[in-house]
């Protein structure tokens, strides 16, 4: 792991039971398993803890730009040049609500990048407000009552948009979650990784979630492979999150 | 001839009027002239009045619009009515489109009517290019600029499929300026 | 748009261009490849005419989806390697505000054209103004710097564009052409110089990219893909790159070296000329194209025998301070024509001794001689 890592990187910021880190070890091991030279890998975020995944501790190229934004930078890069493996890698509230118009135009453009998005349901780093990601219903410090509106389906948002790779994993499937990203790394287009990853510090505790094991224990009993769908009944569905591998197709036969 | 000479083209939107005083600008800079022109642009340039201004000079120009023009050329009777006024008085000159304008009596310059629009029409079957035999007929009366760099200008500025429409254009236009002022 | 046929800079010698594609000549001859923007009059002609040229010469042009995704690509090209730059006006160098304090504070030259119109708001969106001058300045909040330029014709919208592409590498700053609409819809002659001076980034392996001892205070700045494994953020970080967002002394020391290096290179950076200045008593300082109309009434003064000479700002920020102090204790009075409601004669107040009377016009037209005239002939 020593050569993922940039020298003088010691610990990592997140929270004890923060997902952002078992997503960061997933990542690093996709690379690792497709032997991507890290000299050519830029990585990319925004603003918030999803987006310090990569900034300071992966041993590449690495651009921490401005909250939502990302895409925006990576945009510039990627097309000046196209040698560059450029990885996006930022929060829920980055990529798809104060950067949801740059999501949905680099999805359509179908330009070469690894979006993982940390989807924690919430804006954790500025304390637990609602997102466009936060089920109908929750509790955050902005929504006291509960949410009272429905999130992005990001999958669909960005199929409808464009992108040619489209997966959902939650930290709790590394393997799966692996496979995905070593899948991404390989396909040329837009490709979008939507990776549930618990906040048990601003999302866990306001929702009866208190310790961080019980979060974990929450998504492996809701997660759900798309194969296992057939046959369950709606009851049995409630609360479900469907995971897998939604698209995965070239541009030839995609891009209009 | 004064160190700088004022010209403003005028018509309506689709006339062809930004055209005419790029041509005119570019036909002056290929002479050696300091030119700098502008024009209505925007929602101005398509519908209603539309005009271009050029200031010539034999030296760098300070102030780079128009204030006062010597020349003008109008192409629509609202454009004409618009600025007939504002021609200086006694050396000034109004080329206007005749047939299109009715021009007005008791201003004190010269007013040459041309038939630009008609000959158009008449000779080529395209009145688009009324703007270049009206610029045609306006080099070969003040001599402002050459024959010869107003074609090269049109050969800078205009696509290669319209360009000897355009070029035969400006010889009627040079032919009308020689019988109506000669 | 129709093609130049040219798969090299534009030609040398004399050629009738609009300010607006002389600035797209400015950049493409500085070595400009790559440009990102978004529509808006009046600075568009500038974006078209790069989509064209950028194609001939096989660079990178694209079309973004806002403002801020347009500065947002040009700062992460300009980190791939590029030379690179945007244009706008108005409502849009709005929206860039926030990335221009990111370009600022990562150092990441840059160059954006404002092709001023008449605001606030949308307002009259063909019509002319100056009215950004001070956001170019304060746009992006904290404390930061940046270079501004102001053209007065077509010739320098090629040249100030080329000159902001060479400062904006020589101190890894973001450098505005200040533009107006007057300037960027005027024709003009304008004559492509034999020989131009370019400027690159300096790059150093192994190098700290935000940190330096040298006397300039520029860092050297590598590329992506090069394998120098750039840590880049817009947090406050040390000489490598490393957040410090809790550590006092990082955030002085950076702050003040971005400040101090432009600030100390104010006479590279500053660039005025004086016109009837020797003998006056009476000054104007101007700018842009208004700097054209004062020249005009100028002269017309100078021969009925009036002592009046003009200070023209062809840097707009750093501020001229010195020239403008060192005027301030010659003449008696300075007018300050600009078409907004006095936004340099603030500054103008704040460094000359004399009075300073501001004659702000915003109406959305160019200040005309005569406004200008009667001003001055009522003293
Ligand atoms: C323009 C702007 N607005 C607001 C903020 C404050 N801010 C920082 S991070 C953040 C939310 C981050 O949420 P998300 O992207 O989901 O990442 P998480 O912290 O949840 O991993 C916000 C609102 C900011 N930095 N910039
Ligand atoms: S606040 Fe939430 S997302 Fe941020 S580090 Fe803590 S647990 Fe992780
Ligand atoms: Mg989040």
């Amino acid at each position: 792991m020593e050569k993922y890592i940039r020298p003088g990187v010691k610990t990592t910021p997140f929270c004890p039971g923060c997902g952002h880190g078992i997503l960061m070890n997933a990542i690093l091991r996709a690379i690792d398993e497709s032997k991507m030279d890290m000299k050519k890998m830029l990585f990319v975020s925004g603003i918030g803890c999803a987006a310090w995944i990569p900034s300071p501790h992966f041993n590449g190229d690495t651009l921490h730009t401005l909250h939502g934004r990302a895409l925006a930078f990576a945009t510039g890069a990627k097309l000046y040049n196209p040698d560059l493996c450029v990885m996006v890698i930022s929060g829920d509230g980055d990529l798809s609500s104060i950067g949801g118009n740059h999501l949905i135009h680099a999805a359509r453009r179908d330009i070469d990048f690894k979006v993982i998005c940390a989807n924690n349901l919430i804006y954790g780093m500025t304390g637990g407000q609602v997102a466009s990601t936060t089920p109908k219903g929750s509790k955050t410090t902005t929504t006291v009552e509960g949410s009272p509106y429905r999130p992005f389906d990001l999958c669909k948002l960005v199929e409808a948009a464009g992108a040619t790779y489209v997966a959902r994993y939650a930290v709790t499937q590394p393997v799966a979650l692996i496979n995905s990203i070593k899948k991404a790394l390989l396909h040329k287009g837009f490709s979008f990784i939507e990776v549930l990853s618990p906040c048990p510090t601003q999302f866990g505790r306001r929702n009866l979630l208190d310790r961080p094991e019980e979060m974990i224990q929450d998504l492996i009993r809701r997660c759900i492979l798309q194969e296992e769908v057939r046959g369950l009944s709606e009851e049995e569905m409630a609360e479900r999150i469907i995971t897998g591998e939604f698209l995965t197709c070239q541009r030839s036969y995609r891009c209009v | 001839m004064p160190a700088i000479i004022q010209v403003r083209l005028s018509g309506f939107g689709g006339q062809g009027i930004v055209l005419a005083g790029i041509l005119l600008g570019e036909a002056g800079v290929i002479e050696g002239k300091y030119v700098a022109g502008s024009n209505s642009y925007g929602a101005q340039a398509r519908g209603s009045n539309c005009k271009s201004e050029i200031v010539f000079s034999d030296g760098p120009i300070d102030f780079p619009h128009l204030t006062k023009a010597d020349i003008l050329l109008a192409m629509s009777q609202g454009a004409y009515n618009l600025y007939c006024e504002d021609v200086k008085e006694g050396s000034g000159l109004i080329l206007f489109d005749q047939g299109q304008v009715m021009p007005r009596e008791g201003l004190h310059l010269i007013e040459i009517g041309v038939p630009a629009t008609e000959y158009a029409l008449k000779r080529l079957k395209n009145r688009q290019v009324a703007n270049i035999v009206l610029l045609g007929a306006f080099i070969e009366i003040t001599k402002i600029v050459s024959r010869k760099a107003m074609e090269k200008a049109i050969r800078v500025h205009v696509a290669e499929r319209f360009r000897s429409l355009n070029l035969k254009a400006l010889q009627i236009g040079i032919e009308l300026g020689r019988r109506v002022h000669g | 748009m129709r093609s130049t046929g040219l798969k090299t800079t534009f030609p040398k010698g004399l050629h009738y261009l609009s300010g607006n594609e002389a600035a797209a000549e400015g950049a493409i001859a500085a070595g400009c490849r790559f440009y990102a923007g978004y529509p808006i009059t009046p600075s568009s002609e500038i974006m078209e005419r790069m989509a064209l040229r950028l194609s001939e010469l096989r660079g990178v042009f694209i079309q973004m989806e806002d403002e801020i995704s347009s500065i947002c690509a040009v700062i992460g090209a300009s980190w791939a390697g590029a030379k690179a730059m945007t244009a706008t006006s108005g409502p849009g160098f709005s929206l860039m505000q926030e990335s221009i304090g990111y370009a600022a504070f990562t150092e990441t030259p840059c160059v954006i054209i404002d092709v001023q119109r008449a605001g606030p708001c949308t307002g009259q969106a063909t019509k002319v103004g100056s009215g950004d001058i001070m956001q170019a300045r304060w746009g992006s909040h904290g404390d930061y710097q940046v270079i501004a330029l102001s053209p007065w014709s077509v010739q320098e919208m090629y040249d100030l564009t080329l000159r902001a592409f060479n400062l904006s590498e020589r101190y890894r700053v973001p450098a505005m052409v200040m533009a107006d609409e007057a300037v960027g819809h005027l024709r003009e002659t304008i004559r492509i110089p034999e020989k131009i001076e370019i400027w690159d980034r300096k790059k150093e392996k192994g190098g700290a990219p935000f940190g330096t001892d040298e006397e300039d205070g520029v860092p050297p700045m590598p590329a992506f893909g090069e394998g120098e494994r750039l840590l880049v953020t817009g947090s406050t970080h040390d000489a490598f790159g490393f957040r410090r967002t809790d550590d006092p002394e990082a955030h002085a020391k950076l702050v003040e070296r971005i400040n101090q290096k432009i600030l100390k290179s104010t006479r590279v950076i500053v660039e005025t000329e004086d016109y009837f200045l020797e003998d006056s008593d009476t000054a104007l300082i101007a700018y842009g194209f208004t700097a054209r109309t004062s020249l005009y009434v100028v002269k017309r003064l100078r021969k009925e025998g009036a002592r009046v000479g003009l200070l023209r700002l062809k840097t707009l920020w750093p501020f001229p301070e010195e020239a403008v102090a060192e005027l301030g204790r010659r003449v008696k009075r300075i007018f300050v024509p600009e078409m907004n409601q006095g936004q340099v004669a603030g500054e103008v107040k704040k460094y000359a001794r004399c009075d300073v009377i501001s004659l702000g016009q915003t109406n959305g037209e160019v200040i005309q001689p005569g406004t200008i005239l009667e001003a001055l002939t009522k003293i």
